[in-house]
């Protein structure tokens, strides 16, 4: 879910945009591809066109439901969006390892998600 | 068989309408909390279609000092009955 | 669209109560959600003032609050696509199938039954 509660913020440009405890944006309007990407950047990551496919995917989802996908329904976004070679959940761990909902949630400046433990 | 359990009293409440509309021929319904105001002789005509498997919770009859109002068609159990209709239902469905 | 019984699965999830009045709606779908995230089988019946759930052209509430019409189109995403709805509550609102805004299968109330003995855990809402 959402939080409110501003834990640090992270210089972007001239910017500073207030993350919660775990990393994910307070004010959802405050993210730009430049967010995304240092975001992952913090996490030692450089996002390819195979991570923005993604991103852009998951952010189509939110806006036409309201929430972020789990795992299964973001695994069947992609694969609609993108092919079914795409829209397995190998290729999604790999690009987004350990919570792909969740990471591809947070680097899409998207709240945590909340069907996913 | 499965048990429904019911807390809201069928005078100012239609839960106990959607639960006999979901019983099947073998279920059990026990009234508890507010509910067992539908186990009062003036009221338990709300339950005549599952005559013989209508069950209230003594404790919240008592609480209500309701006990001496209980219909005689009722089955009253206390706490421990409870839980022996639980563990002889498939599952329990509650109504609120 | 009627109903072909029996339906079975996992989980039912029964659903009475009107969009924006209370948050049981809203809990009910986040149950039937999770549920379905973790690979179960879920069905939803609407019953009861629950149907009006599925009416068409729901919006947000007077305070902006956000309704469930979103969630429900969500349900697909989640591979819960065995909807059913009481069709004699439907009637009650003067309501028929064009008023829906998802495809789901009309119950009689002598069906409901049936829907419940095929599920192993039932949540009423």
């Amino acid at each position: 879910m959402a939080s409110t509660e501003i834990d640090r913020y992270l210089n972007v440009d001239s910017q500073h945009v207030a993350l919660d405890p775990e990393g994910y944006l307070i004010d959802l309007a405050a993210w730009t591809p430049a967010v995304a990407e240092a975001l992952a950047a913090e996490e030692g990551r450089v996002l390819s066109e195979e991570h923005w496919e993604v991103i852009e995917v998951i952010r189509d989802f939110y806006s036409r439901y309201q929430a972020s996908p789990a795992m299964r329904p973001l695994v069947k976004a992609v694969g609609q969006a993108l092919g079914q070679e795409k829209g397995r959940s190998v290729h999604l761990m790999k690009l987004f390892p350990d919570s792909p909902a969740k990471v591809a949630a947070r680097l899409a400046g998207l709240p945590k998600p909340a069907n996913c433990l | 068989m499965i048990l429904h359990i019911l807390n809201r009293p069928p005078s100012s409440s239609l839960a106990y309408r959607d639960a006999l509309v979901a019983m099947g021929s073998e279920d059990r319904l026990l009234l508890i909390e507010d509910g067992v105001l539908g186990a009062m002789t003036a009221q338990v005509r709300h339950f005549q279609a599952i005559d013989g498997r209508l069950f209230a919770l003594r404790e919240d009859l008592n609480a209500r000092g309701l006990l001496g109002q209980c219909d005689a068609s009722v089955q009253v159990v206390d706490v421990d009955g409870f839980v022996t209709l639980t563990e002889e239902a498939d599952k329990t469905v509650s109504w609120f | 669209m009627r109903s072909h019984l029996p339906v079975t699965g996992d989980l039912l999830v029964i659903l009475r109560q009107v969009p924006h009045g209370s948050s049981w709606l809203r809990e009910g779908l986040d149950a039937a959600l999770v549920a379905a995230a973790f690979g179960q089988s879920v069905t939803l019946l609407f019953q009861s003032d629950g149907v009006l759930a599925l009416a068409r052209g729901q919006q947000s509430g007077p305070l902006g609050q956000k309704g469930t019409a979103a969630t429900l189109d969500m349900l697909e995403m989640y591979d819960i696509e065995s909807l059913h709805f009481d069709l004699e509550a439907l009637e009650r609102f003067g309501l028929t199938q064009q008023d829906l805004l998802l495809p789901a299968a009309g119950v009689d109330a002598s069906s409901i039954p049936q829907l419940i003995a095929g599920h192993r855990l039932v949540l009423t809402f």
